[in-house]
Order: structure tokens, then sequence, then C-alpha cells
């Protein structure tokens, strides 16, 4: 009698683990599924993605920057998307929305914002889904995300 | 900013099952210790406290350490069930090793910037110890390798484990080596580099070889492997490291009569069933006896197997809980050296990152070449399994570990390589 109660005992112990790993795996799934959703796809609006392999490379950057509003690219501490790149000036270039579209500026920086390997001049150009842009050595895609996706 | 939610269950689940386990053993066994309850109970509470202080303080990854609990908890509830006073010092291990958990989180944390120019203190200390356990070890199952300080003997060759990731990874992302001109590593740099890693592991292998520290070695090894792999870029160099690691072990069977045991009882151990393959052999009775789904916890009979209580203990767990049992604790080995490489991609730090691989490789690896060994997929090697073998140094060590792992974890972005 008392070797059934144990042995039954242990059937439940043994699907107890079981139970912790799934519910551990399933923790660990949500985790990696909502920082997915973060760095690709997840953003509400506008991204931008980098082209460059990152260990190309000697400077820390993201593999994606959120584009909301007005969002300014530099060196600077003080830019929405501050990236230590030697070649960028401190205030490059600046991403704003007007009207529901995304336009692309170049603040007079050294050497130049490109959009699709063409540089910029003085006056704003609106980007499209899958423009390349490019600042000092980094290559970024800007992605639109189509509505009712 | 990244919202942090709190699940209770996996607490739940780990407590319902520490529970339930001691419950099984306590049926099944006369026990005259009344402290096993209390000690039970206590550990029950430090496995909430813990759990929460590292989920509210935001001390890092927050699966680490429940992983490790639930190990330990098997591992506490089946060295009771073997032996009732092997399970109390176990439980007293399991508690100080969540003190030294803590204590190296904070430790590594506050020191963060010095850990990666300890080189020389590494290794120091490895040799040293090397030399204290030759000098003064004592001879426990055949190896020389405990020293016994004040009753308390300690086996130093656990400990040198850390050391020794410590030690490569240092030398692996110093960054003396890296900073010239054009801040690109040149070749002359690299190959030093790779040079020192290789005589440091190499002098660390040998000594453990001296001390029959078969397991260790091995394990010491394929961390190195490893780390060559991921480090260096030379295909020519790896290969004639794992061809001298072969050549190595061919020497070791054709000519030391230990080595040619383990192997000669791992191809056939019905050659010498009653003497030399004894342990063996008992081990796999043991886990066939099990079958699927185990004879219950308190109903199986591990005491048959030589040294159960550290090496083999994985053997009694498949009797008692069956290859099903068996599989979980795998599992659970599984995702804890996933959460190990996870923290080291995630690490913003090189030296950092470095550890990280060297200790997720370390107890993946030595879940392997034990339970590999216990159940004859690869020749016998005596080393523990970790959270659940008995023994002081490999808990503490272990507990050490992946406490490193914790506090890197919990720099995440907080510390980076500076950069001009």
């Amino acid at each position: 009698m008392q070797e059934i109660i144990s042995k039954i005992l242990t059937y439940i112990f043994v699907i107890i683990i079981y139970l912790f790993i799934y519910v551990i795996i399933r923790m660990i799934f949500l985790d990696i599924h909502t920082m997915y959703r973060k760095k690709s796809g997840g953003f509400a609006d506008a991204y931008l993605k980098l082209i460059n392999l990152r260990q190309d490379l000697d400077f820390p950057v993201d593999e994606s920057y959120e584009v909301s509003d007005n969002e300014v690219i530099g060196r600077g501490k003080k830019c929405d998307i501050s990236i230590a790149d030697r070649y960028l000036s401190t205030k490059h270039s600046r991403i704003f929305k007007s009207s529901g579209k995304f336009y692309l500026e170049d603040l007079e920086s050294t050497n130049g914002t490109y959009l699709n390997g063409e540089e910029l001049t003085d006056k704003a150009v609106e980007l499209l889904d899958g423009d390349k842009i490019t600042v000092g050595r980094i290559n970024f895609l800007f992605v639109l995300p189509s509505k009712g996706e | 900013m990244e919202k942090r939610m709190l699940s209770i269950k996996p607490l739940f689940l780990l407590i319902t099952a520490n529970l339930l386990g001691m419950l099984i053993v306590i049926m099944n066994k006369d026990i005259q210790s009344e402290n096993i309850v209390y000690l039970c109970a206590l550990m029950c509470l430090i496995n909430v406290i813990a759990y929460l202080v590292i989920n509210l303080c935001a001390l890092g990854d927050g699966y680490l350490f429940i992983i490790i609990s639930m190990l330990s908890s098997i591992g506490i509830i089946m060295q009771t069930r073997i032996n009732s006073d092997n399970g109390i010092r176990q439980m007293m291990l399991y508690l100080a090793g969540v003190f030294c958990y803590f204590i190296t989180i904070i430790v590594y944390k506050v020191f963060h910037k010095y850990w990666n120019r300890l080189t020389l203190v590494y290794f120091g200390v490895s040799i040293l110890s090397f030399i204290l356990t030759a000098l003064l070890g004592a001879v426990k199952n055949g190896s020389k390798n405990w020293i016994i300080i004040g009753g308390i003997s300690i086996q130093p060759s656990e400990f040198i484990r850390i050391l020794f990731v410590l030690s490569l990874a240092a030398v692996l992302t110093n960054g003396k080596f890296k900073k010239n001109k054009d801040q690109v590593e040149d070749k002359k740099m690299k190959r030093l580099r790779l040079g020192i890693v290789a005589i440091i592991a190499y002098i660390n292998a040998f000594c453990l070889l001296l001390q029959r520290e078969w397991g260790i070695a091995v394990l010491f090894f394929a961390i190195y492997l490893s780390y060559l792999f991921i480090y260096g870029d030379s295909k020519l160099f790896f290969s004639a490291n794992i061809f001298a690691a072969l050549s190595a072990g061919f020497i070791g069977v054709k000519f030391m009569s230990h080595i040619q045991v383990r192997v000669s009882t791992w191809l056939d151990p019905f050659a010498d069933a009653t003497g030399k393959g004894y342990q063996i052999l008992q081990s796999m009775f043991a886990i066939s006896a099990g079958g699927f789904a185990g004879s219950g916890i308190g109903h199986g009979a591990p005491y048959f197997i030589p040294i159960v209580s550290s090496d083999f203990i994985f053997s009694a767990i498949c009797e008692e809980m069956g290859v099903l049992g068996g599989i979980a604790v795998l599992l659970l080995y599984f995702v804890l050296v996933y959460r190990g490489f996870k923290i080291a991609l995630s690490s913003t730090n090189d030296f950092n990152k470095a550890v990280s691989i060297g200790l997720s490789v370390m107890l993946g690896v030595q879940t392997f070449i034990i339970v590999g060994g216990v159940v004859k997929l690869i020749p016998l090697t005596g080393i523990t399994l970790p959270f659940i073998s008995y023994g002081g140094s490999s808990m503490i060590t272990t507990f050490i570990a992946l406490g490193i792992l914790q506090a890197i974890s919990s720099m995440k972005g907080e510390v980076t390589d500076e950069i001009e």
C-alpha cells in the first residue's frame, strides 16, 4: 500500500517538475516574444534598421531605432539617436513628421547626409518605406510599416 | 521601459515540489532528527525570499535562481532519501550556497572594474593551490585532491574551475593586445594571446592530471577548446589542440593503468563484472530497474551503487523517478545553460561576455561528462553533478559560478566597454 502511494506521489513529483519546466520555458518564450516585437516590426510607427554589420563598426550602435515625431541623429549625447561615430557631426540630421509624412533633413553636417546614395541639399526630402539613409559610416534602412497590418 | 512582471507560478511549483518530495521521503524512512522539518521549512522560506529579492530588486535574470533551487531541491530530496544525515548537511550547504550566491553578486558588481586585470592572481592562486594539495593533500577515492583544514575537507580543484574561466577570459579580452594604431588586432598579437591562453590551459590541465582529476581535466580542456572556437580564428591551431588532446588521451590509455581501467570498463563492463566493472554495471542495472516511470522514491535500491551520493546520483534519480525524472533533470540543466548563453549574448562588456560563456560551457560540459559517464555513453570520470551531488566544495563552487552569471546579467547595459 505504502509503496503504491509513494509511487503515485513520485509521479506527481515528476509531473510538478515538468510543469515547472513548462512554466519557465513559457515565461522565457514570452520574454523573447516581447523583446523581438520591440526590436523589429513591433514599433508603433516607423523605425530605422541598421544595414551595416555591427561587428564592422568600432562603436556601439543598436540594430534599430524608433522614429516618432522628431528625431535628431548625431554624435552629441543629447541627440535622440546618439551614435559615437567619428564621422558624424554633433547634430547631423533630423527626421521629422509633418502631416502624416516623414521627412529627412540635413543639419549642415560636415560629411553630409545621403538618401539612396544622393547627398541631401538644404531642402527636406520625404522618406518612403525602404529608403536607404547614410550618415557617417552608418547605413540605415527606413522602414514605414503600412497601416492596417 | 521594460516592464517587470512578477510571476509566482514557478515559485509555487518549486515550493510544492519541495514539500511533496520531503513528504515522500519522510513517509518512507524513519528519520530520527526533527531538524529536517525545520530545515525544509527554512529552505522554502529562503526560496521565496531569494526569488522575490532577485525579481523585485532587478538583480538581472529572473530564471537562474529558481532553476538552481529546483535542481538543489531534487538533490536534497535524493540525498535525504539515501542518507538522512547527508540530506541535512546538503540542506545546510544549500543555505550556505545561497548566501555565497548573493555575496558573489554584490562583490562582483562592486568590483566589476577590476576582475579583468587579475590574470596573474587567478593563475597564481590556481598554481598555489595545486602545490598545496600536492603537499598537504589527503587521498580519497584514489585521487589525492583533498585538503583537510580543521576537520573540514575541501577540494581545491573545484574552486580552481572558476579561477580558470576567469583567467582565460581575462587574457582573451585583455585590452593590451587589442589597442594598437588601427584599433584592429594584428595577427601577431592575436597569436601571442592564444599562446598565453594555451599555456595557462595546458599547465592547469597537466596539474590536474598529476592529481588524477580526470574529469575536471577534461572539463578544463573543453572550456579551453570552446574559447578557442569562439575567439581564435585559426583552424590549424584548433585542430592542433584537438590532435594534442587525442594523442594525450591515446598515450593515457596505452600507458596509464587507471585510465586503461576506465576505458576498458566502458568498452566491456562485463569482463570484470564483480570488480572493476561493478560501479558502472550497478549504475546501469539501477537505471533499467527504474524503467520509464521509476520505482517510486524510497522503493528503489540505490545502495548497491558505489558512491551513489556524489558521482552516481543521476542513476539513483533515474531508478526512483524513472527515465522521465532523469530527463526532467537534464531539461533543467538545458534551460540553465541556455540562460547562461543568453546572458553572454546580451552582455555588453567583453570580459563579462567571455566569463559567462566559460561558466555556461563549464556547467553544460560538467553535466554531460558525469551523466554520459553513468549511462555508459562515454568513459566514466569522477566529477560531480552540479547542485545535485553531495559535496560542499562542488555545491559552493557552482553557486559562486552562477552568482557571477547573475551579477553579469544584472549589469546589462550599465557597464559597457569604454569608448574614446
